[in-house]
């Protein structure tokens, strides 16, 4: 199943955000061209009201989109500028949320991208004579790395799932996917050993911006506190304050 | 616009959150209680408070463990039971979705399940699935009343993990069935009526998967011997159960002989799957959090470490009602289940350890002995969480497996 957006977005990522593009971005070369491709593709406008001429689209529809810049590593503002322009200025909470949501989901997106690199070499590099994949300490990392990619996804689409964020929804994704990402970073690090490190390998293009989403707009401490605060305010049971948070 | 030429449409909301911009585990997504099923949860409220009015916090902290036969029978009384099951055998004829509110409000609150467990949860659907029309009529209409109890043999002293390996055997007769061997750690079976165990019917255990078989047994019969043992805790909630030449009828059979693994296995994604893999430690949790309410204590220290739980919680309920859609939709979601359950019992057992050092940390705190003596129970009891039900290192092999690694 694909969405008519997500192709053409993903698409459009992958030609205008190739790892040497991102690197040369990375590297101060400016992003003005790749911003004016994405400009023009219309999809900034994505969360702005079709009747003030955007696409009208839900958090829930775009945040894939948002995912889906994180599997690409997209080292500019795009979620961002999203935001901005469906937002006004009296709507700092509003944009504030919806931002810690989306660099919820460009850790998924990242993550679920790891998780298929560090797969896809284990199941390629020999050592000891055979794969190591094949052996038990590594799928058991892996099995562990793969637990929280899947656990960010959730919590990002059910933070997605009920329109602009509360502050609360936004805590959930943000905590749980701040939380995880160093634990998948270094995972994938260890699975691929000295490579990853190296200047040139795409692996670190994604580790590295899992620790810059981590961090951008408060890490797992700062919304989790935020969460806990209104958990704490409330007279509700775990599970009743958690049902109503997604009523 | 979007694609800048043409007016951009709104695409339907569904398929775009379904496709996912990487494919592992993709079964896993977003599902909501049907409210018709939401609607069941007033009335397990109520009886469940009935049920727990006069137990202490740490014996409402026996979660899943706690024993009583009179309110199972109110369960299946109120329609409660056999939720997932057709009506015409006495089911409720709902779905996973009607289960996962029912247990969810148990859970919550502490209600002593352990009666009607194992029978609602995986014996009836494994004797609906695999059993001959006489065997679901006999079974599961009382299962269904909270009437007949049963318990799981799988596990033998030589064969925990390596389930394929067990020993207890079946010899066919010309009556039926002798069966001969010994189960352990089998939870309820000093309170159950049958036990659904899987046994070797050929070969040796050399055979591994090929030669089991799945038997239906009467624990009130001749030549069965059931000596509990009793926990860490104190409590004595599974038992040794040895058989000596007991004598099943030819019917004790279910499924098909030599078809054990294959029916195991669909038994086990029943037994990992439901909400009780994040539950295990709910009790506490609220009963700290009144705590701290209590105390009025909401340090930013406090309030990170709270919220830390809570995202975890509402995420790993979200996963767990995914892992239900999935039931729902007649999937098997074996390494799903997996995930969820190794996630939820790391949960689980975080919980007890966080909530400890907390309260050490604050000594100028009074806390109730209630709220200690649960905190000591589920902290010692914890470990178990990622045994029952197959350990963490299983669980993690078979997820390992679901991302192509074996
Ligand atoms: C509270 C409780 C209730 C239970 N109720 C029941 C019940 O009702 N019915 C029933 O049949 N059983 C029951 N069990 C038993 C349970 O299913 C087993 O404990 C479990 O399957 C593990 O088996 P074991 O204890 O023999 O450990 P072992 O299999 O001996 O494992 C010991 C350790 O070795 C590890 N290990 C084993 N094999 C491997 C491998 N291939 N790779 C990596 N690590 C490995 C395990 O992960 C574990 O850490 C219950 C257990 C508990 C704690």
């Amino acid at each position: 199943m694909t969405s008519e957006f997500l192709e053409p977005f993903e698409q459009m990522l992958g030609e205008v955000f190739a790892p040497s593009a991102v690197r040369a971005i990375e590297a101060g070369e400016g992003s003005a061209a790749a911003m004016q491709t994405v400009e023009q593709s219309g999809f900034l406008d994505a969360l702005v009201a079709e009747s003030e001429g955007g696409a009208g689209l839900s958090l829930a529809d775009v945040a894939p989109l948002w995912m889906a810049l994180g599997r690409h590593a997209v080292p500019v503002g795009i979620g961002e500028a999203m935001i901005e322009r469906a937002t006004g200025d009296n709507e700092a909470a509003r944009r504030e949320n919806a931002t810690a949501l989306l660099h919820a989901a460009l850790i998924a997106g990242a993550a679920g991208k790891l998780l298929d690199m560090a797969v896809a070499y284990a199941n390629e590099r020999v050592q000891f004579g055979k794969l190591i994949g094949k052996q038990q300490a590594l799928q058991q990392n892996l099995a562990v790395m793969a637990q929280d990619v899947v656990a960010v996804r959730l919590a990002v689409e059910l933070a997605a799932s009920k329109g602009w964020p509360e502050t609360a929804q936004a805590a959930v994704a943000k905590s749980v996917a701040a939380e995880a990402a160093p634990r998948i970073a270094n995972t994938a690090h260890a699975v691929f050993g000295a490579i990853g490190i190296s200047a040139e390998h795409d692996l670190n293009l994604y580790t590295r911006a899992l620790h810059r989403w981590r961090l951008a707009g408060g890490a797992e401490t700062l919304w989790s506190r935020r969460l806990g605060e209104e958990v704490l305010a409330s007279s509700q049971t775990a599970v009743d304050w958690t049902r109503s948070l997604w009523a | 616009m979007l694609g800048c030429k043409g007016p951009a449409r709104k695409p339907k909301s569904e398929s775009t959150r379904r496709f996912r911009s990487f494919p592992l585990f993709d079964t896993l997504t977003l599902a909501a209680i049907p409210p018709e099923d939401d609607a069941l949860r007033g009335k397990v409220r109520t009886l469940a408070q009935e049920a727990v009015a006069d137990m202490s916090l740490a014996e409402r902290s026996r979660s899943w463990s706690g024993f009583d036969a009179g309110f199972s029978r109110k369960l299946g009384e109120a329609g409660l039971l056999g939720l997932t099951l057709p009506t015409e055998y006495g089911g409720g004829g709902r779905g996973p979705f009607a289960r996962f509110v029912v247990v969810e409000e148990l859970l919550a609150a502490g209600a002593p399940v352990a009666a009607h467990w194992i029978a609602d949860r995986q014996s009836a659907p494994l004797i609906l699935n695999f059993g001959t029309e006489e065997q679901r009529q006999k079974y599961i209409p009382p299962i269904c009343r909270g009437e007949l109890l049963f318990c799981i043999g799988m596990s033998e002293p030589g064969s925990g993990s390596d389930l394929a390996s067990v020993r207890t055997r079946a010899e066919k007769t010309e009556k039926g069935w002798l069966l001969n061997g010994q189960k352990i750690w089998t939870t309820n079976s000093m309170h159950s009526d049958y036990m659904i165990a899987l046994v070797r019917t050929s070969g040796t255990s050399d055979d591994r998967h090929r030669g089991l078989s799945q038997i239906i047994v009467d624990l009130k019969a001749p030549g069965v011997d059931i000596r509990p043992i009793t926990d860490l805790a104190g409590d004595a909630h599974f038992s040794e159960v040895f058989f000596d030449n007991v004598e099943l009828a030819e019917d004790a059979l279910i499924g098909e002989e030599g078809g054990g693994w294959q029916q195991v296995v669909a038994e086990l994604a029943f037994e990992r799957s439901g909400p009780e893999r994040i539950y295990s430690s709910i009790v506490l949790f609220d009963a700290w959090l009144a705590h701290l309410r209590s105390v009025g204590r909401d340090d930013p220290a406090t309030t990170a470490l709270v919220g830390s739980f809570m995202a975890k919680l509402s995420a790993l309920r979200a996963m767990s009602l995914a892992c239900t859609g999935q039931l729902a939709a007649g999937e098997s979601p074996v390494v799903e289940a997996s995930v969820v359950k190794d996630l939820g019992t790391a949960f689980e057992q975080d919980l007890p350890l966080a909530i400890g050092d907390d309260l050490a940390a604050h000594p100028d705190e009074a806390v109730s002995e209630e709220l200690q003596d649960a905190l000591t129970y589920v902290t010692h009891i914890a470990p178990s969480f990622s045994l029952r039900g197959g350990t963490r290192e299983i669980l993690r092999g078979i997820i390992a497996r679901g991302l192509g690694l074996r």
